[in-house]
């Protein structure tokens, strides 16, 4: 039995007649030119809801946490569901531009700084909310394990505590591994500068760059190590995440299957939210080469197998309550079915059961407008999810006398929303300032960054010379059929 | 008092300071005045104004706890130690019942009531009424002045007013009393009425024990006192009689010992069988072996019936045939003697006599039914004569009304219009707690002193006698009623400490001095009983007009189990503690059966559904809005309501809670009235009810078992039992030898349990604990929880450290209701402790789950990861809202316990074992000898153990193996609440055991099992 190797063509990352210079061009031009109207437009929306949340946190501070909708046995509610779910959608940053960078996926390099940038916001509005969901922010310090003179150490065995550490230092790495990705790009905006102000900023975050050869090759170096250090991060910070729930005892939580649903929950939501922003930027800074369909379908391919993962979590959830013969997990499993929350189920089960499905279909993950509709879905299901989670489960569980019905108040509500506020206040910011995708690591993946497949003379891709990329193992019989 | 405070010249916070008039003046001008002041735009004068400021914002930067200051004796009083609190005896009176009880007294504030051991109608135990009495005394919307006609007055202007009015002896006088046994007060009466040759003297009570009286009175002819020795009794046959309430007996804390002794089941004799024959679903009902629900207006036929079949008079009707009157009647003939027939109070003179006349011929009289002569009773029928006293007051035949107590005006029946007949009278005079309805059509109203303020004395329900001592000087300087009266039938002002002992100096023989100081230590002077009457067999011929059959629905009036006829409408434990039968808080509805309801088209309020609908209830054109509420066991075509709410400008705790249902209530049906018509509103109307969720699920939280299936299968109450499984992990334990099954965390083994410290334990008899909430309150009262507010009980955060689950199971129709009391139960490994990110809650040495207020941050995820859901968040300062707020805090502040932290918001709390108790004890074993800190056993009670009037509650040292406690842990009804968790609390529970009757078996008996 003979095998043919048969070279499949992987198809241009960066579509269109870019070079280097017209790629620099189009995205160092965003940063460097004057603010367009519709960006005051929509920075002003986002400040008046930041405002919103800035004030409504201070009245949580000043008037306690009461002013939420929380009871006696749901102690938890929409700040937790929150932070939860911004901390998933904090995923996909890291994952695409530190896993998929160390299994050499080249078509990360269109949604990276985007995705990481995303990754960062989603974090900072996730860490808002562990913070002022205390009752008394003022002492919140006493997480930390603070030297004092009472020997008062933080009590290490509690989840809490490890998603403390675990936010913190998945924030710090991101932001660290964005930060160092940014310095080339830092130096070509200060090269291009005009004015004397920008030019010393992107300077500074340049950090003295030349581009010579030890620049690159520490650089290289560095983005090699962070990315190293921050792949055990995305899976543990879920995982962490995840054991404020699976660590206790209660019906619905206490469940051995939650860290990884919930690191695939977190990469489904994460990329579903990169393709929400990622649709709308193409569109509106016109970088749809860069940000392709191509690249696109790669996303709607995780997001299908994510998607699937996620839901199978939920069928496994199921079994294992018929299965277990566990009482109260079998109530809880019931009472989500058709209990007070059954309507906060089935959005979940349409959002994140059958909405995956869909992408079964290689036109709808191509197509624009369904994507758009999808991934904005998904983070709706996403976000029950975790509201049955964490109420549904807490408000429910084994003592039905204690047994009480959570609903938000006004301010649970625009909270959330406030967080948004945040979310693109930064996000705007970074639009307008940053370059939103990588110059220099998009540049690799052009054919142009290989010199040897060229001929120097024509200028023309000589396809005999490029390794295979991709190969396809296709056996002489079926190729004979 | 608030003036008083003001005016002082201490201070006793920097805000304080600041407000004081004298140091803003002094503020404001350094120098002396019509000195120059300096002119420029930042003068020291506007400076020392921003310092003003900055101790104000000082105080706000700071604010985490309020700071305030307090001041030591600058003369130490005799036996005071500061920190010390002293215990005196002294009695609670309701109506014309006293109880023993102890108060503890810090430093001059009396702030918790225990119940006297020597007092047989106590003997250490009290009621719920007794518990929240302290709040009662503190209550700030208490009447403070005299008033003469709407004006603020003085009591010596009361004084030469009675002077003057009242030495005109011949005027026209109608005296309105409440029930009262004080023998002072009762001397004081007869000089009135020897005094004042017009005079009338009337009792009323909206609820009380004038039917009985008359009943006896028509049975034996004489008005007699009928109590029941539910000790002694093996079938009880309750009659729309709820006597385990105190809201409808007055003797329930003794009642409720004597029944739950007899139901024992450790004697290995049988237990006592409960019959329970009513319309609203009561506590009594609830304990009921079997339970039958009728109408209100059926239970006359019912006693018809039965007297018929046992050949005491009686007649035949539509219940002849039913199965509980043969059932029932061949139970009571062959309990001869051992039986106990008692009706509810309100029920018509004749049923009573009726009733008296079964038990006479059941030979119960004299055995476990006693009549009994009391000393001070009016020789009429009460109702009557409040009606002809009425009638006299509109013929202006009386010149001046004297209400003492009460409050006729709210609580008459509607068809006499008090209000409208006090216009007639020419002065209304009244003594009253509040300045409430009565008060305000009243020319002269004098504040009352409450119990706790002042010298009285009276009788037990039984005739125990003793004398009330005060705690603290009257707050408001109120008068009692001993003393109001005196002033009136002589003019003086004298002291009530007088006036008892003038009365008592007859009663003591031999020296007076130590004679009276025994009394006032013992709490009790007599435990005599009222001189016992023994009366003639068939002595009521039984011959009373057959009640009506009553078609259609009926409207059932009861006094309120919190408020009673609400006279505790403006005391916020009371009101926030859920009733025990629907777990309402903060108001009144109007209880129907499925059935009823859905006939009447309403819907059940549940989880996540507060609103209920609004009916109108319309009695002869009378009409009331009231919320429906669905209460299964509830009697069909019968709707109850209770009195005492729906309180306007009575107080900031009472007004606008609940709806007045004294409208419906007329003179001919007190109890109960048939023709009428109920509608819905339309309109909705949001209920706080503690618990949404009334079916256990199929769970074995609750075990129970009749008396023969525990003789079969006494491990009933074993998990492996319960459900007919094996306890996870056990067969892994078994293999490897351990004692219990396997856990991550660090089992708390014996070097963290060093053997110089005691093991805490608790054990919960639910076989005797009837669910009544005493408990919550006495923990409330010991353990400064905060009361929160109806919106706040809504939004399900209520703050009781122990609550009471009430379950329905068995028959859908016919329901069991079942109550288990949850406090924290100290697990050993504890779930709480596990996830605290900051250690705020751990494990003591002698092995209790403690709570670290100062370290506690707030996350709440205790509360979460708690399965029993005992720990309680603070989620506003609600401590501030009930402390500092309003025109005069420091009196509520009085009533604090001041060994028990007072929560600040933010932080979790939860049952501690009643810690400061526990190392209270420890403390004082430890200098007794020598160092051991182990406190002999039943030294250390917890509140909740303390107050409970059926001792359901054990607590005590597990390492000692003869303490009460540990002998509860060994007996074989003990279980373990969710023992599956490996949780291994040291709370446990004893199983309940029931006593149907076998032939009434199918509606009467449930399984653990069955949902």
């Amino acid at each position: 039995m003979s095998t043919n190797y048969e070279y499949v063509p992987e198809p241009k990352l960066v579509k269109g007649d870019h070079t280097f210079g017209s790629i620099t061009r189009l995205i160092a031009k965003t940063p460097l030119a004057a603010t367009p109207p519709l960006w005051y437009l929509a920075f002003a929306i986002a400040n008046l809801l930041l405002i919103t949340l800035l004030g409504a946190v201070a009245y949580l501070i000043w008037e306690g946490v009461g002013i939420w909708g929380l009871n006696n046995p749901a102690g938890w509610g929409w700040a937790i569901i929150n932070f939860v779910w911004w901390v998933g959608i904090g995923h996909a940053g890291t994952l695409i531009s530190a896993i998929l960078f160390l299994f050499r996926q080249g078509w990360r390099t269109a949604i990276n700084r985007f995705a990481e940038a995303m990754t960062i916001f989603a974090v900072m509005c996730a860490g808002l909310f562990p913070a002022i969901h205390v009752g008394r922010i003022w002492v919140i310090y006493w997480v930390f394990p603070v030297p004092n003179q009472m020997a008062a150490w933080p009590n290490f065995s509690s989840p809490l505590l490890w998603d403390v550490f675990a936010v913190s230092t998945y924030f710090t790495v991101s932001l660290i591994f964005w930060y160092v990705g940014l310095i080339p790009d830092f130096a070509t905006l200060r090269d291009k500068a005009k004015g004397k102000v920008s030019k010393m900023v992107y300077g500074i975050g340049a950090m003295g760059w030349t581009g010579s050869f030890r620049n690159w090759w520490n650089y290289e170096k560095a983005y090699m190590i962070l990315a190293g250090l921050a792949t055990p991060l995305v899976l543990s910070v879920h995982t962490i995440v995840s054991f404020d729930f699976a660590v206790s005892l209660i019906p619905g939580w206490h469940s051995t299957i939650f860290p990884p649903y919930f690191v695939a929950g977190a990469i489904y939501s994460g990329f579903a939210m990169v393709l929400t922003l990622m649709l709308i930027a193409r569109k509106i800074y016109g970088i749809e080469d860069i940000m392709n369909i191509d690249i696109m379908e790669k996303m709607n391919l995780v997001m299908m197998l994510t998607g699937n993962l996620v839901a199978f979590a939920y069928l496994m959830e199921g079994f294992i309550a018929w299965y277990s013969g566990y009482i109260y997990e079998q109530g809880i499993f019931w009472l989500y079915v058709v209990g007070p929350y059954a309507w906060g189920f089935w959005i979940l089960m349409f959002c994140n059961v059958i909405t995956p499905q869909f992408l079964w279909s290689r036109s709808i993950r191509r197509n624009v407008t369904l994507t758009f509709i999808i991934s904005i879905l998904v983070n709706i299901g996403m976000w029950f999810e975790r509201f049955m989670i964490a109420v549904a489960s807490l408000a429910t569980d084994f003592m039905p006398s204690s047994w009480d019905y959570y609903s938000p108040t006004f301010w649970d509500i625009i909270i959330y929303i406030g967080t948004f506020g945040l979310f693109f206040t930064m996000f705007l910011l970074f639009l307008r300032f940053l370059p939103m995708v990588a110059i220099a690591e998009v540049k690799g993946v052009m054919p142009q960054a290989d010199p040897h497949n060229y001929d120097e003379e024509t200028q023309e891709f000589i396809e005999a010379n490029a390794e295979p990329a991709v190969t396809q193992q296709q056996t002489v019989e079926q190729k004979n059929q | 008092m608030s003036d008083e405070v003001q005016s002082s010249n201490y201070w006793k916070s920097l805000n304080e300071l600041a407000q004081n008039k004298e140091y803003e003046r002094f503020v404001e001008r350094e120098f002396p005045e019509n000195a120059s002041e300096l002119k420029d735009g930042f003068s020291r004068r506007t400076f020392l104004r921003m310092m003003g400021a900055s101790i104000a914002l000082a105080g706000f930067a700071a604010c985490r706890r309020p700071v305030q200051k307090i001041l030591p004796y600058s003369k130490q009083p005799e036996d005071v130690i500061p920190g010390v609190p002293m215990y005196y005896a002294s009695a609670m009176p309701f109506q014309d019942a006293l109880t023993g009880i102890v108060i503890e007294n810090h430093e001059g504030r009396p702030t918790k009531i225990e119940g006297n051991e020597m007092h047989p109608a106590s003997k250490g135990n009290t009621s719920k009424f007794n518990q929240a009495a302290t709040l009662g005394m503190y209550d700030p919307d208490r009447s403070r002045n005299v008033m003469k006609d709407g004006e603020q007055s003085s009591f010596t202007n009361f004084q030469s007013f009675c002077e003057q009015h009242f030495g005109d002896t011949g005027r026209g006088i109608a005296f309105i009393s409440e029930s009262n046994s004080s023998p002072t007060y009762h001397k004081i009466k007869e000089q009135a009425l020897s005094r004042f040759s017009n005079a009338q003297w009337v009792t009323y009570e909206p609820f009380g024990e004038e039917n009985a009286l008359e009943g006896t009175n028509m049975a034996f002819g004489q008005r007699l006192r009928t109590v029941n020795h539910f000790d002694e009794a093996d079938i009880i046959v309750a009659l729309d009689d709820d006597f385990l309430n105190p809201a409808a007996h007055k003797n329930s804390v003794q009642n409720t010992r004597e029944f739950t002794q007899r139901r024992n089941v450790e004697t290995g004799d049988d237990i006592s069988r409960l019959y329970s024959i009513e319309s609203t679903f009561t506590v009594t009902g609830s304990n009921a072996d079997n339970r039958l629900r009728i109408k209100s207006s059926e239970i006359g036929l019912f006693i018809q019936a039965l007297a018929a079949e046992l050949g005491v008079g009686g007649s035949s009707n539509k219940f002849s045939d039913h199965e509980w009157i043969s059932v029932l009647a061949e139970d009571l003939q062959n309990n001869r003697g051992r039986s106990v027939l008692t009706l509810g109070n309100e029920h018509s003179p004749e049923l009573h006599a009726m009733v008296s006349s079964i038990n006479v011929a059941l030979g119960n009289a004299g055995t476990t039914v006693t009549y009994l002569e009391l000393p001070y009773l009016d020789d009429q029928n009460n109702r009557d004569a409040f009606t002809e006293v009425v009638n006299a007051v509109n013929n202006e035949e009386i010149d001046t009304v004297v209400i003492i107590g009460g409050n006729p005006v709210f609580n008459a029946p509607a068809d006499l219009n008090f209000a409208e007949a006090l216009n007639s009278a020419e002065h209304v005079i009244h003594l009253s707690d509040y300045y409430d309805e009565t008060s305000k059509m009243a020319n002269w109203h004098v504040n009352r002193a409450h119990f706790l303020e002042t010298w009285s004395d009276g009788y037990s329900y039984t005739g125990a006698s003793s004398i009330i001592q005060p705690q603290i000087e009257p707050l408001f300087d109120g008068k009692s009623e001993i003393e109001f009266l005196n002033t009136i039938v002589t003019g003086d002002d004298t002291d009530g400490y007088q006036l008892v002992q003038e009365t008592w100096r007859k009663n003591i023989s031999g020296n007076f001095t130590n004679g009276w100081e025994t009394i006032l230590h013992d709490g009790v002077a007599t435990e005599d009983n009222f001189p016992e009457v023994t009366p003639s067999a068939g002595g009521f011929s039984g011959d009373i007009s057959q009640p009506e059959q009553s078609e259609g629905i009926e409207v059932v009036i009861r006094p309120d189990s919190k408020v009673f006829d609400g006279r505790y409408a403006n005391n916020g434990w009371l009101q926030e503690l859920p009733d025990p039968m629907t777990k309402i808080t903060w108001d009144n509805v109007a209880l129907m059966s499925p059935q009823t309801a859905e006939k009447l088209d309403i819907e059940k309020a549940g989880l996540g559904k507060a609103e209920v609908d609004l009916i109108t209830i319309d009695v002869n054109g009378t009409k009331i809005e009231i919320p429906a509420w669905v209460q299964p066991g509830h009697a069909d075509d019968s709707i109850t309501v209770t009195a005492g709410y729906g309180r306007k400008g009575l107080g900031r705790v009472a007004d606008a809670v609940g709806v007045d249902t004294y409208p419906l209530r007329t003179s001919g049906a007190m109890l109960f009235a048939t023709d009428i018509s109920v509608s819905k509103t339309g309109s909705g109307y949001e209920i706080a009810s503690t618990q949404d969720h009334g079916s256990m699920e199929g769970r074995s939280l609750l075990r129970h078992a009749t008396l023969q299936e525990y003789r079969d299968n006494p491990d009933f109450s074993q998990y492996e039992e319960a459900y007919n499984a094996e306890l996870p992990g056990e067969a892994w334990a078994h293999e490897q030898g351990a004692d219990s099954p396997l856990t991550i965390f660090d089992a708390i083994d014996e070097q963290e349990y060093p053997d110089y410290q005691p093991q805490w334990g608790m054990t919960i008899d639910l076989n005797s604990c009837i669910g009544c909430g005493t408990c919550t309150i006495a923990c409330q009262a010991e353990n400064n929880i905060p009361v929160i507010g109806k919106d706040e009980v809504m939004n399900g955060r209520e703050m009781h450290w122990i609550r009471t689950d009430r379950y329905f199971a068995g028959d859908v129709d016919n329901p069991k209701a079942l109550h288990q009391p949850v406090p924290c139960m100290h697990c050993e490994l504890a779930p709480c402790e596990q996830v605290c990110p900051v250690a705020a809650t751990t494990h003591s040495e002698d092995g209790m789950n403690q709570m670290t207020y100062n370290r506690c941050i707030g996350t709440r995820y205790c509360a979460n990861n708690c399965p029993y859901k005992v720990r309680r968040f603070n989620f506003f300062n609600y401590t501030d809202e009930f402390l500092t707020d309003g025109d005069d805090p420091e009196v509520i502040q009085m009533a604090m316990n001041p060994d028990v932290t007072v929560r600040f918001r933010g932080v979790m709390e939860k049952c501690s074992y009643c810690v400061q108790r526990v190392n209270r004890a420890k403390i004082q074993t430890q200098i007794e000898t020598d160092g051991s800190m182990k406190p002999e056993d039943g030294t250390v009670k917890t509140a909740c153990q303390q107050a409970c009037p059926s001792d359901a509650i054990y607590f005590g040292d597990l390492t000692d193996p003869d303490s009460e406690v540990s002998k509860t842990k060994r007996n074989n009804r003990n279980y373990l609440l969710l023992e599956e968790l490996n949780t291994r609390p040291r709370t446990s529970y004893l199983a309940k055991i029931t006593n149907p009757n076998p032939a009434l078996t199918q509606h009467s008996t449930i399984s653990n099992n069955e949902h």
